[in-house]
């Protein structure tokens, strides 16, 4: 029987983290090039394992997505923060990211008391309705944010008060 | 402005940033609180190695600092969002102006950059500064800010260089 789990992330979990970023059509969704930003953004994702504030989700004990909190670094920020969240393009459609969604947003309610948690993502991806579906409204939009070749790409900003 | 000059920034001129946000109320405008400056502004400091921070000289003495945060990955380093600060005693001499309108031909010359922007929080007084150089509102996040109960938004502007 599948079973779905998740736990607190950790730091080994960043080879996944930079497996499921080179799987192909995903940096489409995401301001990385080349192996040198993978390696560079999976290892400022993962490093807040150390706060507690990445979760890994497990397909049958395999992980299978990765969800962080950036918290801020000064106070007057504290109260809010941006977070990520990643699901290995072989475990899609299964609710993965419904259900570590709903627990990113217990662990920032619950153990770092943050008021909203907001997120960035490109025009045209798909994970814009996922997020609707669980209450972030769009605040904002950052046009021309992205430059892929000579595309431009805008960046849609949403946000959940919790 | 007789005296004034405008010189790329040294790594020296953390002691000029270090003596404006002496003062507690400097930080006001910024993400950072007083406890939390000394790593920020070497941080900032950090961009003159890359050429990327302009410094006002009045008399032979730093008065204010522009600096341009260059994006560390490919498909966002078309733009780069800026600090700015001007000594107190220098306000109101159009210091700010000359160094923004120096920061945006540095960002077009020397970086190639299309686009500058600047991120502030309301009540700021970069707003009539932005107005004047026709700065475009890109977005705004309410309760951004939280310091002592006050909240405050931050909003983003931005200038594409022609």
């Amino acid at each position: 029987m599948n079973e779905l789990t998740i736990r607190l992330g950790q730091d080994s979990d960043q080879r996944y983290l930079v497996e499921w970023l080179l799987q192909p059509g995903v940096l489409e969704g995401f301001p990385l090039t080349d192996i040198r930003e993978i390696e560079d953004a999976a290892r400022i994702w993962v490093s807040y394992w150390k706060y507690g504030a990445v979760l890994t989700a497990l397909w049958n004990g395999v992980p299978c997505g990765i969800a962080n909190l950036y918290l801020q670094p000064y106070k007057k920020l504290s109260h809010q923060c941006l977070f990520a969240i990643i699901i290995d393009q072989n475990h899609q459609k299964k609710g993965i990211g419904t259900k570590l969604m709903q627990e990113l947003i217990k662990l920032a309610k619950e153990k770092f008391h943050l008021e909203f948690i907001h997120l960035e993502v490109y025009a045209g991806n798909p994970a814009i309705n996922l997020y609707r579906k669980l209450g972030f409204e769009q605040y904002g939009t950052h046009p021309k944010f992205i430059k892929d070749g000579n595309r431009y790409i805008d960046k849609i900003l949403m946000q959940k008060y919790l | 402005m007789s005296s004034f000059d405008i010189r790329y920034s040294e790594m020296s001129d953390l002691s000029f940033l270090q003596r404006v946000f002496e003062v507690p109320k400097a930080c006001d405008d910024f993400p950072f609180g007083p406890e939390e400056k000394d790593e920020a502004l070497k941080n900032w400091i950090g961009f003159s190695r890359f050429k990327a921070s302009l410094t006002g000289i009045m008399n032979d003495t730093p008065c204010a600092i522009g600096t341009l945060f260059l994006m560390p990955y490919k498909k966002v380093a078309h733009q780069a969002s800026f600090y700015l600060i001007v000594d107190p005693d220098y306000r109101r001499q159009g210091i700010g102006t000359s160094l923004v309108r120096n920061l945006a031909h540095l960002a077009k010359t020397r970086f190639r950059l299309e686009c500058i922007n600047v991120e502030f929080f309301e009540p700021s007084h970069l707003i009539p500064l932005l107005q004047k150089l026709h700065f475009a509102s890109v977005f705004r996040q309410e309760n951004y800010v939280k310091t002592d109960g006050e909240r405050r938004p931050r909003i983003v502007m931005e200038q594409w260089l022609s």
